[in-house]
């Protein structure tokens, strides 16, 4: 396939997850602000911006961290370039690129989500209805999924399609990961509560809560819960399960040359399924997850350029 | 809902002169004449829903980037009755198979001008004359692959053509979205009247576009200008549904005369550009130095034969409003047959007795531009202010070559909703004819409407609309 409809497309896709992604982390962390002390609030309040690495750009538009500018700056705000507003824009700048790649149902899932969006953004958001927007944000990812896994040949497009998913969910996993396990770690010293949300607020900014308690059971361990999101296979959003279907779908990409991105996604997988918890205890998950980071965004700049970045 | 009358002197569509519904019209007539004004807003609103949904979309040049607009399409279909049909088809056969016999002939023995049917110097010296296609073999000689021909019909009941679109013309996903629009709006329609399908359109120009080349099995692609270009949509929409790739000037490059595209293994050659770019902005090498839509090389690659464009370069000359006039004398001096569709009488204002004849009877005749396209730049008599009339005056005396005046026709009206109501609106009809191993054409093709009251121009880009065409498959319905 045309290598500018795989960069596309790999994009259009990780945009969407990036999407969904910021839906998760924002609304958990209005949720936790309005159950913490008053002084804990702007902490809460801070993991998306911290988590996007935005936090001076917030404070240079908004200055106080109040809900209300938390939404507008992650949800609406077209000077940001991470605002989900923006990046359903992207995505559907993306699609239109690639419309000839796409099926008319991807297509209209995709489109719909941006004139949802414009007329969203014609109305504006409060805190009151934040919750169905994120909702709303989370749905329109599920269709967006629904129609491609749904719809669309089993060819490279949808190869390169899945990788900017998976490259993109990796990448929010372990930065969500790193962020709200430290936070949960320091909450311990304080009362049980407190703690169990924060270890709560963790698992559901990555959908992961309702798998804790059917792999762990009820008492929430923070060797635990670096386990589940990394090591676990089964749990759909794991740097495990992410990295089973990168190497997977380099493995089926149509390939000329040999390609380095294909070894390097190998070489961290196998770190990862034949890793271990005592390793990742050992070495600390702040330094485990920075190497991952680093790790995987390697991955995604070689991909880009064994199959995207055409040199003749 | 009450259906408006139509006009005195014009030819309608649905009524005949004794306000009679034709035949052909019959069953849409009923359903009109028995919808509720609602439903028919609500479904009004449906469609415009959809098609935003669908993003066909289209920009306008000269206006805000980014402002995207829907062309207004208009429930009310446009019927055309199978004999009249038949009629249309066999004209517009014969027509392009004259106008791509005309194109060869120009690029290689210039037998129609040496025979003293057309002069040399309408030929060798108009802008769209491309000296560089001579002696070039192109596969079965076919020049105009894909060709659209705009027809109107007259108060005295016959079509005319207008216009022939030879190089890039667009608007046919018009035609298969509004069709697929009416399906869903309207099934029960459908099961009632005995409409052509169009559907197959992709298939045919599929075919086409393979046949344009010699090879057994050709690599096709779609060349657009990019997604900002106002028939984006079109340019994607018939890529997928052929099933072959879109790609732009970028993705493409020339080495050794051979045309490839840049793909995730590597390069691979193509042989057939279905392009929908202008000829000029096609390779900066030979064409504008400015272009970023072209591919450096390309003309090369295509003398040497090495890539087939869709369609060929220098058809323009054959659709020139100054070459127009002489194409039922092509089809005599080609085909030795009558020409079978009629041609608007037309006067040259390149010569003088014309032109004196035309700046007596301004106010009554319509002047266009040779060259122009688009519906910019060009004068309706009579409804040109006499400013406007002194104007194109001094323009005529000025450069008479540029020119050239029809008499103001009446195109046909046909039942359009607009705001008071079912109301006659001006139409024409573009159909699109494919030449490849056979010339073939889909039963249909892109109405457009003039919605404002009166008005005869019927350009999107002016504010038209478009309407579902509708042949029928026997006459009696």
């Amino acid at each position: 396939m045309l290598s500018r409809a795989a960069s596309s497309l790999f994009w259009m896709a990780r945009y969407l997850e990036r999407a969904e992604s910021h839906a998760r982390l924002l609304d958990v962390s209005l949720t936790m602000a309005l159950i913490d002390v008053p002084e804990d609030r702007e902490e809460q309040l801070s993991v998306p911006l911290l988590v996007t690495g935005t936090l001076e750009q917030f404070k240079e538009l908004y200055g106080d961290i109040t809900p209300q500018h938390l939404i507008d700056f992650m949800l609406l705000d077209n000077r940001h370039p991470a605002s989900v507003f923006n990046i359903i824009q992207s995505a559907r700048d993306n699609a239109l690129h690639v419309r000839g790649n796409l099926s008319a149902d991807v297509w209209d899932s995709i489109n719909l989500s941006w004139l949802e969006m414009k007329e969203l953004r014609e109305t504006g958001v409060t805190e009151s209805n934040a919750s169905q927007i994120f909702d709303w944000t989370r749905a329109r990812s599920h269709i967006f999924r629904g129609a491609a896994y749904g719809t669309l040949l089993r060819s490279d497009a949808f190869h390169f399609m899945r990788l900017g998913t998976f490259i993109e969910r990796a990448d929010n996993t372990a930065r969500v990961l790193d962020i709200r396990h430290k936070m949960a770690i320091a909450s311990q010293n304080e009362h049980a509560t407190r703690s169990f949300f924060e270890w709560t607020a963790l698992l559901h900014s990555l959908a992961a809560f309702e798998a804790y308690q059917q792999i762990y059971g009820h008492n929430i361990l923070p060797i635990n819960v670096a386990e589940l999101l990394i090591l676990q296979l089964d749990v759909p959003r794991s740097l495990h399960a992410c990295l089973h279907e990168i190497v997977a779908l380099l493995e089926q990409v149509e390939s000329g040359d040999s390609r380095k991105a294909r070894r390097m996604a190998n070489s961290l997988y196998a770190n990862i399924h034949y890793g271990d918890r005592e390793y990742i205890a050992e070495r600390g998950l702040h330094p485990y997850l920075t190497d991952f980071l680093a790790r995987i965004h390697a991955i995604a700049g070689q991909i880009q350029k064994d199959y995207m970045g055409w040199q003749r | 809902m009450l259906i408006q009358t139509p006009g005195e002197g014009l030819y309608d569509e649905l009524f005949d002169e004794g306000h009679r519904v034709r035949p052909h019209y019959r069953t849409l007539e009923n359903w009109l004449v028995n919808s509720d004004e609602s439903l028919i807003a609500e479904k009004r609103r449906e469609a415009n829903v959809l098609f935003q949904r669908l993003g066909i979309t289209f920009n306008v040049y000269g206006q805000d980037q980014g402002s995207d607009r829907l062309i207004p399409f208009d429930l009310i279909p446009r019927v055309i009755s199978a004999s009249d049909w038949q009629k249309l088809q066999s004209g517009l056969r014969q027509r392009v198979n004259a106008l791509n016999r005309f194109l060869h002939d120009i690029y290689h023995n210039f037998d129609i001008v040496k025979a003293g049917v057309i002069n040399a110097e309408q030929v060798f010296a108009n802008p769209q004359y491309q000296p560089g296609m001579q002696n070039l073999k192109l596969p079965r000689n076919l020049y105009s692959h894909i060709a659209g021909i705009d027809l109107i019909r007259h108060n005295d009941g016959d079509f005319y053509v207008l216009e022939d679109n030879l190089r890039c013309p667009s608007g046919v996903s018009y035609m298969l979205e509004n069709r697929r629009m009416m399906m869903r709006l309207f099934p029960e329609l459908f099961a009632e009247a005995p409409v052509a399908p169009v559907d197959h359109y992709p298939a045919l120009l599929g075919e086409t576009l393979r046949a344009a080349s010699l090879k057994p099995d050709p690599t096709v692609v779609v060349l657009t200008p990019g997604r900002f270009n106002s028939a984006y949509f079109e340019h994607a929409f018939l890529a997928r549904q052929m099933g072959v790739e879109i790609v732009e000037g970028a993705d493409l490059f020339v080495r050794k005369n051979r045309v490839y595209m840049k793909t995730t293994v590597g390069p691979q050659q193509v042989d057939v550009i279905y392009r929908r770019i202008d000829d000029d902005f096609l390779d900066p090498l030979s064409g504008n130095p400015q272009s970023m839509l072209g591919v450096p090389g390309l003309y090369g690659a295509y003398r040497s034969g090495n890539v087939v464009l869709t369609n060929a370069m220098g058809t323009g000359v054959a659709d020139d409003k100054s070459i127009y006039p002489y194409v039922p004398d092509m089809i005599r001096f080609y085909l030795s047959e009558e020409p079978i569709l009629k041609n608007v009488p037309t006067w040259q204002c390149r010569k003088p007795k014309d032109l004196k004849y035309v700046l007596e009877h301004l106010p009554e005749l319509v002047v266009k531009e040779a060259q122009g396209a688009g519906g910019y730049g060009m004068l309706i008599g009579p409804r040109a202010t006499s400013k406007e009339l002194r104007h194109f005056a001094d323009l005529l005396k000025a450069r008479p070559c540029n020119y050239i005046a029809q008499p103001t026709l009446s195109l046909s009206t046909c039942p359009t909703f607009v705001n008071e109501g079912i109301a006659p609106r001006h139409l024409d009809l573009r159909p699109f004819v494919l030449s490849g191993k056979k010339v073939q054409m889909v039963p249909g093709g892109l109405t457009r409407v003039a919605l404002e009251e009166g008005s005869l121009v019927v350009n999107s880009s002016q504010g038209g609309g478009t309407k579902d065409t509708w042949v029928l498959e026997d006459d009696l319905c």
